[in-house]
């Protein structure tokens, strides 16, 4: 039963750390967009 | 179908960037599915067993990230292009994420197996040097502040860092280890059962397309990230026109930037 826990929180790591590093670059993305619109006074065409 | 459209949408501007994060997330749903549900549990091990299915293929893409950044690094150091520094920081970067995780799950399949969430085996310790070696290369990109000499330290170390990847893959050969021997990676015929093969290499093909995916968008990020530490008088210039970094100035040469 216990072997059970090990897989379920292996797999729940791997699910969370690929979706949690693409989240982070969507927050990256986001505030470099931001600056750049900024500081050139235009929105940027680039999506992430 | 609205809805799977925006849904598509948040996974990236480019078409084939959004059909590779779809097929990222299909793949990564078969290999859940399968190695937990569908291939039985081993004779010896039982059902913590199925940890190989995620386990193996985070460490192929770990040894495949830092295969790219060594050929990058290789390829800056030879025709100095901006692509190739971006291609390998992005690959390192990946490359931790993915040898950490080998190393958390490996920790979570060794407790229940070997009595021990961590020893120092010939195989676990080359592989937290590597992980050690690429913090470093990571760290280095974040404290060098010249764009070319942080792009060259980098190549450098890219290069020479790499030097550990064949010494963790052949240190259960070289050294008496807990560790198991390769199964699939190895000279001759793979020693698992054909099920089990088959969920293993669906779990190659997962991990493999989630690398191609999250180094697409890391790479668009870097670019985004180079730009945003341009100077605010370059940033309305086209590329073609902007000129060219020297040695000796500052990356962050505007006192304007946030």
């Amino acid at each position: 039963m216990h072997d059970v826990g090990y897989v379920t929180a292996g797999y729940a790591v791997s699910l969370l750390m690929l979706a949690g590093y693409r989240w982070r670059l969507a927050v990256r993305a986001r505030r470099a967009r931001r600056y750049l619109s900024t500081a050139s006074g235009r929105a940027t065409a680039e999506r992430r | 179908m609205r809805y799977v459209y925006r849904a598509l949408t948040r996974l990236g501007g480019h078409p084939a960037q959004r059909v590779m994060g779809a097929a990222t997330i299909v793949a990564l749903a078969a290999t859940v599915t399968i190695g937990l549900f569908v291939v039985p549990p081993d004779a010896t091990q039982g059902d913590v067993q199925r940890l190989m299915y995620v386990h193996v293929p985070a460490a192929w893409v770990a040894y495949l990230s830092f295969g790219v950044v060594f050929v990058a690094s290789v390829a800056y150091l030879k025709n100095g292009r901006v692509l190739w520094d971006r291609v390998a920081a992005a690959s390192a970067e990946i490359g931790v994420q993915f040898c950490a995780l080998t190393i958390v799950l490996g920790s979570l399949w060794g407790r229940p197996v070997w009595g021990t969430w961590w020893t120092w085996d010939p195989r676990l310790t080359t592989t937290a040097v590597l992980l050690l070696i690429y913090v470093g290369y990571v760290s280095l990109r974040k404290v060098a502040d010249n764009p070319i000499r942080r792009a060259r330290w980098s190549a450098v170390v890219g290069v020479v860092g790499f030097i550990d990847v064949p010494i963790v893959h052949m240190s259960v050969v070289w050294w008496r280890s807990l560790h198991q021997e390769a199964t699939v990676l190895r000279p001759g015929a793979p020693t698992i059962a054909a099920s089990m093969l088959a969920a293993l290499l669906l779990g190659f093909v997962a991990f493999s397309l989630a690398y191609g995916y999250l180094m697409a968008v890391r790479v668009r990020v870097g670019r985004l990230e180079d730009r945003s530490t341009l100077p605010v008088s370059q940033l309305s210039t086209p590329r073609a026109r902007r000129p060219r970094p020297v040695e000796g100035a500052t990356a962050k040469a505007d006192p304007s930037h946030a």
